[in-house]
């Protein structure tokens, strides 16, 4: 799930080496808090946080697929 | 002459992945080394894979492999592959930044490195320019994990590869991506419901509403209803999400407005 978030974001930030991605396993939900460089914030969240939700939306699925659930939470 | 594009951890894995899809060996085509293939883009795991662009030569060469089992075909075999090696150069240069096959190509690595990812397995992504558009089709997802509730999780999938191919290309393009028929099949229901609702509507002689659509769906919408002339339809509501108004006319009142 990292490397799922992780992969995307430095896709489309400016500074992928800022981006930081670390992961909060719990039994059931793990929360991956996201990092980026101050001014690729907006580039993560998105218009009305577009980009956000669609990562989301990713995440959600690709946790669907080994039964777990998945927070992504962007960390300023 | 057909040509088709592989992928592998590097030129020789891509080799053989060709050589096991294409059921040939690797004499029966013509290997172009596109991307030999380096460790870690952005410092990810696993790296840019190699990608190579393979054309079947016309049949000619079986024959030459029949006769090529009294020698053994493995010398033959050998000096291609290594011929190939250093051939992309002069190839390479034929292909413009910004050429179609190029964009196909980064689209197609980015939802295939997310794929991975996700992981799905047994999943193939083809990729082909359509209407103006970069068109990529997942094949094999068969639980329609891919796709979400009402196409969320390939509209967000669509969403983010769209933003990617357009940072990297620097230009924009746009990119549709599509599972199992889930575009036509979506497209098909939308018009079926709006021309439901266009009867609906004109029935009770009250604007009719639809549920909060994306701006795709609510184009369609719009355009099934476009040439009804006793209906109109209208957004309503803010943000990406909105809903379609669907509204009856009154019969005299728009008429006159459209003799003018």
């Amino acid at each position: 799930m990292k490397e799922l978030v992780s992969y995307i974001a430095k896709a489309l930030v400016d500074k992928p080496e800022d981006v930081v991605v670390t992961e909060i396993e719990g039994e059931q939900t793990s929360v991956l808090e996201l990092k980026v460089a101050k001014e690729d914030l907006g580039k993560v969240i998105g218009k009305q946080g577009r980009t956000a939700r669609a990562m989301r939306t990713i995440l959600s699925a690709a946790s669907t697929k080994i039964n777990k659930r998945s927070v992504l939470e962007i960390i300023e | 002459m057909e040509t088709y594009e592989f992928e592998g951890k590097n030129d020789q894995d891509a080799i053989e992945n060709a050589c096991r899809q294409l059921n040939l060996t690797k004499d029966q085509m013509d290997i172009v080394i596109l991307e030999p293939g380096s460790a870690g883009i952005f410092g990810l795991v696993g790296g840019r894979k190699a990608k190579i662009k393979v054309t079947i030569k016309s049949k000619e060469p079986e024959p030459v492999e029949e006769i090529a089992e009294e020698k053994p075909p493995a010398p033959k075999a050998a000096p291609k592959a290594m011929a190939a090696a250093p051939e992309p150069a002069d190839v390479a240069t034929d292909v413009a930044p910004n050429d179609p096959e190029n964009e196909i190509a980064i689209a197609k690595e980015a939802l295939e490195n997310i794929l991975a990812l996700i992981p799905m397995e047994g999943i193939t992504v083809t990729g082909k320019i359509a209407d103006g558009s970069i068109n990529l089709d997942i094949e094999g997802d068969k639980t329609g994990l891919l796709i979400g509730r009402k196409g969320k999780t390939l509209d967000a999938l669509q969403f983010i590869v769209n933003k990617i191919v357009n940072k990297t290309l620097e230009k924009r393009s746009r990119v549709i991506i599509d599972s199992e028929n889930y575009r036509l099949r979506r497209q098909e229901f939308l018009v079926q419901m709006a021309l439901k609702m266009g009867d609906k509507a004109k029935k009770i002689k009250r604007p009719v509403a639809t549920n909060l659509l994306n701006p795709h769906d609510r184009r369609i919408v719009h355009l099934a209803l476009r040439d009804d002339d006793e209906l109109g339809t209208k957004g309503k509501g803010d943000g990406i999400l909105k809903k379609v108004v669907i509204i009856p006319r009154k019969q005299s009142g728009s008429r006159a407005s459209r003799a003018q």
